[in-house]
């Protein structure tokens, strides 16, 4: 017996459920609708767990629930040592959005990773402050800046919403966050740099590492993946 | 370790503080998270114990004692001052303990700036031998900061490579990296045409009106960013940079520079000889070389086992000069010092305030002498 965890509302849900329908796993729908808790026609052996998007991240990661569906940003983001806590086990296809680093598109002297790493060190010099990143990928940005590109010199500015309104609020100068179609990067004048994927996230099915040798998610797994 | 937690290996620390001359300074275990992070930069984060005060301030448990020194001294409106400290400092750090105990001595204020290097060097070496590390048992290593800025500007590097190399400078991979990279030839991104055109006629005001326009349409005019003739000029010499041939000759001469590991008292020499061969002028940071080693000796320094790394540096863009550390024989940094003239400005000092300083890792001491 494992528990699934799915996530509970919008987008994410409708397709996950169309999903494991599509491989033969139909989700009955709970008698009460209010419940977060629903089972699978034919199978006792797999329970379903209506959980955010993010608390699935967790969940999965601390072993309360064996696997779930969930998008690669938020377990990278949430996890520490994702690489080893979890075990990504089938890439879905849908809810896919890049986690990116955006720029303003009139500084036209910016197109790559190391501009910015030019500008960044510069930029105390001229401005008497650090570069400033808005964003809610706090550790995926330290990662990327840090780690990859070698770039120390900058302070992150948190922001849970509207993070694409900050460089004309005038809050911060760049931008990480994600997108889909760029259409609100383009409605707020921001580019994407050339090497400024920072991770290209889809929803994915992530088991924790105690998890993943367990018969039902090895099946799981092997036909979510077919059906991709 | 244990030992040294104890009231009275304290004392002994603090009695071989204050035979050095150095005033007692006690700094407040919580402090205000900002500076840390303004200075360290980001990567600072995932390192400290951060909390939050009740008026919502993030505090932290301090990582370190210079900039809480620093901090104190700007308070007290002193000109100058001479601190002691020992304490414990908290860091997460990727092999060992969370909390370990360090002393040191800030020289702060002191315009004499090549006497207060030696000082400061002296000062680490006897704390260290007070401690009970015999000379046998430490390598002394020196590196100097405001040289390879002065090879940067000899070389006539492009102002972008030349901030690119200085951030850089101190970490040997990613200073490899970066020369790598700079050896590639520089292509210009994919532009508006008429920027492209501004750009190539070399029209400035042209330029700077059509990124104005851009910018206003993005609200970001009065955002408190980076201004149209900021980036018009850094367009323009990326323009220039791509119609020439990247300077291989020239970086390496700056590898050969990064090369060089001799003893400080062959060290002027050395770098006379590098300066001439390559025909690019040092003179000015060859001159405060030579005036400080000389105040070296006059401190009682042994020049010839000291040695002097040019690659050896800090990433950390408020050290401007000396940087030093005492390392065991087996690598691990006993003591790390130097000289940090842009820090106190950062932190808000009125004016421009000189420091040095050094802070001595207690716990590997104790490892080092057993």
């Amino acid at each position: 017996m494992i528990t699934l965890g799915l996530p509970s509302k919008g987008r994410l849900k409708e397709n996950a459920i169309e999903y494991l329908s599509a491989i033969g796993l139909n989700v009955l729908p709970p008698a009460d609708p209010r419940s977060y808790r629903a089972k699978i026609e034919g199978r006792d052996d797999i329970e379903i767990a209506y959980l955010s998007a993010s608390e699935i991240a967790r969940e999965v990661a601390a072993g309360n629930v064996e696997a779930g569906v969930t998008g690669e940003d938020l377990v990278r983001e949430n996890i520490p040592d994702s690489y080893n806590a979890m075990k990504l086990l089938a890439k879905l296809g849908f809810g896919g959005a890049d986690v990116i680093v955006a720029v303003p598109d009139s500084w036209f002297d910016v197109h790559s990773m190391a501009d910015l790493g030019e500008v960044a060190a510069g930029f105390r010099a001229l401005h008497g402050r650090r570069l400033r990143i808005a964003t809610k990928y706090w550790q995926l940005t330290q990662q990327f800046f840090s780690n990859q590109h070698g770039i120390q010199l900058y302070r992150i500015i948190e922001s849970l919403g509207a993070t694409e309104g900050a460089p004309a609020a005038g809050q911060a100068d760049i931008i990480v966050d994600i997108t889909s179609t760029g259409s609100t990067l383009r409605a707020n004048a921001l580019r994407v740099l050339d090497d400024g994927v920072i991770l290209a996230s889809e929803a994915c099915l992530f088991a924790g590492k105690a998890s993943a040798e367990n018969p039902i998610i090895i099946e799981l797994a092997q036909k979510l993946s077919e059906r991709r | 370790m244990a030992a040294l937690r104890s009231f009275s290996a304290r004392a002994d620390i603090e009695a071989i503080l204050a035979a050095r001359d150095a005033e007692r300074i006690d700094v407040p275990v919580l402090q205000p998270a900002e500076p840390f992070l303004d200075t360290a930069g980001e990567e600072l984060r995932r390192r400290i114990f951060l909390t939050q005060g009740q008026n919502g301030r993030a505090m932290c448990l301090r990582p370190e004692f210079t900039i809480p020194v620093c901090l104190q001294h700007i308070e007290s409106k002193e000109a100058s001052g001479r601190y002691g400290y020992v304490g414990t400092a908290f860091r997460q750090r990727d092999v060992g303990a969370s909390e370990f105990l360090q002393a040191g001595i800030e020289d702060i204020g002191n315009a004499d700036t090549n006497a207060a290097d030696a000082r400061s060097l002296a000062d680490a070496l006897a704390c260290v031998s007070d401690l009970g590390i015999k000379p046998e048992q430490c390598d002394v290593l020196i590196g100097d900061q405001a040289v390879f800025d002065q090879v940067l500007a000899a070389l006539g590097l492009p102002s972008g490579w030349r901030l690119r190399l200085a951030h850089a400078f101190g970490h040997d991979a990613t200073l490899e990296a970066t020369l790598e990279r700079l050896a590639q030839p520089i292509t210009m991104p994919q532009l508006p045409d008429p920027i492209l055109q501004a750009v190539k006629e070399e029209d400035t005001a042209k330029l700077e009106e059509l990124i104005s326009t851009a910018m206003d349409e993005a609200s970001l005019t009065n955002a408190g960013g980076r201004s149209a003739s900021e980036i018009a000029k850094r367009l323009q010499a990326k323009f220039v940079q791509s119609q020439l041939v990247p300077e291989e000759a020239k970086l390496d001469i700056l590898r050969k520079f990064l090369s060089i590991s001799v003893p400080l008292d062959q060290s002027v020499d050395v770098l006379r000889a590098f300066e001439k061969d390559n025909m690019i002028d040092l003179a000015p940071a060859i001159a405060v070389f030579e005036e400080r080693n000389k105040s070296c000796i006059a401190a009682g320094l042994d020049l010839g086992s000291i040695t002097y790394n040019a690659s050896f540096g800090r990433r950390l863009d408020y050290y401007t000069g000396l940087v030093y550390e005492l390392r065991s024989l087996s690598g691990d940094v006993l003591v790390g010092g130097g000289r940090y003239d842009r820090l106190l400005p950062l932190l808000g000092a009125a004016k421009a305030t000189p420091g040095v300083g050094f802070s001595i890792w207690l716990d590997r001491i104790v490892e080092a002498s057993a």
